[in-house]
């Protein structure tokens, strides 16, 4: 192999060669320095802090241009604007969690979020289809069992064991669609099949289960919380959030091709019932945030709110499929939900509770938490208004009814009021709990990388971050050849001069074409301004 | 191979039935037989893709050597769970197993208003049978391994009803795919193991 072969292939693997470099590294730091903490350093938990900053500066340089493109004979492996940015940013998040949190398993769970990462990465860098799904569908199985593995704990068991099921009726879900989107062909040339529209109906339903379901929209949203209540932060984030996400970036552009290749309004009542559906998570996500009384669960409620945008979005990606606002909104979502769990891993490890009644005057022991906690509250208000508002604001008018729009605000609002509540309890008179916890001083790395990390994925979040010009990227196209009946996309309205383009001598230096107006960066990720 | 199709769908549909009904070593065993004949009739009867099947084989093989029970392959104890005596016995427990799986059967035999005419017919069936026999226990049953096997039957029977339409599996497909089996088996023993010895303490 020459360097010519190498380079595409470390490029477009950089995640997953860095997943499985920690398989190696963690051993070898635990063998050479020990697994105990020295002072405040536990070295296998900061040699996979650098493997996590490593996979996110990696991914930057790499980059989603036609020179990370790997080509295995039939095989190609395309990183996506979105796939890298979601590394690039999950790099450094994951590494704060990992500091923050600490603890005896920090390492793992360090490596349980590298090989997360590397799955969302592969997963949007392969052609559309059940590839991706699937291995998104098997990645969140494997990180929750990962996860909860280590302790005898019955909770976590059956978090798992509801994940497996679940995981295990999306797949046929899925199949089901892809067979429903075939017959829409058909529909259109023999009348005695059902009508195109109501075919249509059908796949969109099958594909948009598999986001609502894994999102935790409700009437789905116990798994969410259960594995909120039962698994490591780490593992809640990725299972409950950045992999659902993920999935959700593929499934709205499997629903924008949808509904760009029939003509006629897509049957049945699907997209009233997904914005509902929507609408009905904000409202209730938040009610039960406002009403529980747990840190843990309050986090979760919120996260189950983020999963009604997604809901929201899923519709949106039906009724316009060339309006980038229903991608826009899915990045900003899921930095907000692991800045809460960043504050709540946080929390939990310096006062060893998550119940809101023991943790009275918790900012003002700790004030590094309570700086976390505004910047996450900052993030969901996505204050100052800027681009992910008016996305939010587009989504609602995209559905196109009032009520739905009045009560997805209010549920937002709500949710607003549930993080404030949590704010407002760590100015309270402090608890016995919280007066007895040791603090460690302001001054150290750990707090200020908190600090540090927090303000930066706050600014992403709100928008202050030019996030959009990546994060709304074509994702590599379907598969044009399928061994039997053709299962490729009608033509879409969205430009696909995408980066499985063959690159010619005469290509010009920037291969990709951002469909959004703002242009990409040099590699086709920009998280700068 | 195509005079191999016919009799590799009837075992593949007896142990998938078999598979769910029965418990310890006739369900690990059939499900053996389940996983080896559903990934022959994807890869070497409706297509022939070696590297698929040796994926396929290879990635259930690691699952079930993580999977499997200790003293599965105790000799007394697989003649006694083995006897056919005992099977038809089992079978003949769960009527309502049996009738699904006909069912599915006559299902997956008639063409239904969907492209599906155009596919394989005995691959729709045995797909369907082991959707329609799968499913139920997946959905209900309290019991992880019986949960984990039954999902094995469903992921079987959806991927030989999609290969009936659409072919084999594209090969990062098939590697998700071949993982996604084994990560059911590992992760549902590792769950199961844990509940059990979490009820114990």
């Amino acid at each position: 192999m020459t360097i010519d072969d190498a380079l595409p292939l470390i490029r477009a693997l950089l995640p997953v060669l860095t997943a499985l470099a920690s398989l190696a590294l963690v051993p070898i730091v635990r063998a050479w320095r020990g697994a105990q903490s020295e002072g405040s350093v536990n070295y296998p938990t900061s040699a996979v802090q650098v493997l996590l900053l490593a996979t996110s500066a990696g991914a930057a340089l790499s980059g989603a241009g036609f020179l990370s493109t790997l080509r295995i004979g039939q095989i190609t492996i395309d990183p996506s604007e979105p796939g890298r940015l979601l590394v690039i940013l999950g790099g450094a998040v994951f590494a704060v969690i990992v500091g923050a949190g600490e603890g005896r398993r920090a390492a793992t769970m360090g490596q349980i979020a590298l090989f997360g990462l590397a799955a969302i990465d592969l997963a949007l860098a392969i052609p559309a289809g059940i590839a991706p799904i699937a291995l998104l569908l098997f990645a969140s199985l494997g990180i929750s069992g990962a996860a909860a593995s280590g302790k005898d704990d019955i909770g976590r068991a059956r978090a798992v064991f509801r994940d497996l099921r679940t995981v295990s009726l999306l797949l046929p879900t899925v199949v089901i669609a892809e067979i429903l989107r075939v017959a829409i062909s058909y529909a259109a040339v023999d009348p005695s099949y059902a009508t195109p529209a109501s075919l249509a109906a059908g796949t969109a339903l099958g594909v948009s289960l598999v986001v609502i379901v894994a999102a935790g929209v409700f009437p789905f949203h116990n798994r969410l919380i259960k594995i909120f209540e039962a698994l490591p932060i780490v593992g809640s984030l990725l299972v409950g959030v950045w992999i659902p996400s993920a999935l959700a970036l593929i499934v709205m552009g499997e629903l924008a091709t949808l509904a760009s290749s029939i003509t006629d309004p897509l049957g049945g009542a699907i997209v009233p019932g997904i914005l509902l559906a929507g609408a009905a998570t904000l409202i209730f996500g938040a009610v039960s945030a406002l009403l529980n009384d747990d840190i843990g669960e309050v986090v979760g409620y919120i996260a189950v709110g983020n999963a009604g945008w997604i809901a929201m979005a899923a519709a949106a990606a039906l009724q316009s499929p060339t309006d980038t606002s229903s991608r826009l909104i899915v990045l900003p979502g899921l930095l907000t939900i692991s800045l809460f769990g960043l504050w709540l891993v946080s929390v939990r490890r310096r006062y060893g509770t998550t119940s809101i009644s023991e943790l009275g005057g918790w900012a003002r022991r700790t004030s590094a938490n309570g700086i976390v906690l505004i910047a996450a509250i900052v993030a969901l208000a996505a204050l100052p208004p800027g681009a992910i508002l008016e996305a939010r604001l587009n989504l609602l008018i995209l559905g196109g009814n009032p009520l739905i729009g009045l009560v997805a605000v209010a549920g937002q609002l709500l949710l607003i009021v549930a993080a404030i509540r949590l704010l407002l309890v760590g100015f309270t008179p402090q608890s016995q709990t919280v007066h007895e916890a040791e603090t460690r001083p302001f001054a150290n790395i750990i707090t200020m990388s908190l600090i540090a990390g927090s303000l930066f994925v706050a600014a992403a979040a709100a928008g202050w971050l030019s996030l959009e010009s990546g994060g709304t990227g074509q994702l590599p196209p379907a598969p044009s050849v399928s061994p039997a009946v053709s299962f490729e996309p009608e033509p879409s309205t969205n430009p696909t001069v995408g980066p499985s383009v063959e690159p010619t001598p005469i290509v010009t230096p920037s291969p990709e074409i951002s469909p959004t107006a703002t242009p990409s960066g040099d590699n086709g990720v920009s998280p700068t301004p | 191979m195509p005079e191999l199709e016919l009799p590799l769908v009837i075992a593949a549909i007896l142990a998938g039935t078999l598979a769910v009904t029965s418990a310890g070593r006739g369900a690990w065993i059939a499900m053996v037989i389940l996983v080896v004949t559903s990934s022959a009739l994807e890869f070497a009867i409706a297509e022939l893709d070696r590297i698929g099947l040796m994926l396929r084989l290879a990635a259930i093989g690691i699952g079930l050597a993580v999977a499997i029970p200790a003293n599965l392959f105790e000799r007394a104890g697989l003649r006694r769970d083995l006897a056919l005596r005992r099977l038809v016995a089992t079978l003949g427990e769960h009527p309502v197993v049996i009738a699904s799986a006909l069912a599915g059967l006559l299902l997956g035999l008639v063409p239904l208003a969907l492209p599906i005419e155009s596919s394989s017919d005995t691959l729709r069936a045995a797909g369907i049978t082991l959707i329609v026999v799968g499913l139920p226990p997946l959905l209900t049953s309290r019991f992880i391994e019986a949960t984990s096997r039954a999902a094995v039957v469903t992921l079987a029977g959806t991927l030989l009803l999609r290969t009936s339409i659409f072919g084999a599996l594209d090969p990062l497909g098939s590697l998700a795919v071949a993982a996604g089996f084994a990560c059911i088996l590992i992760v549902g023993s590792g769950v199961a193991s844990r509940i059990s010895s979490a009820e114990e303490e």
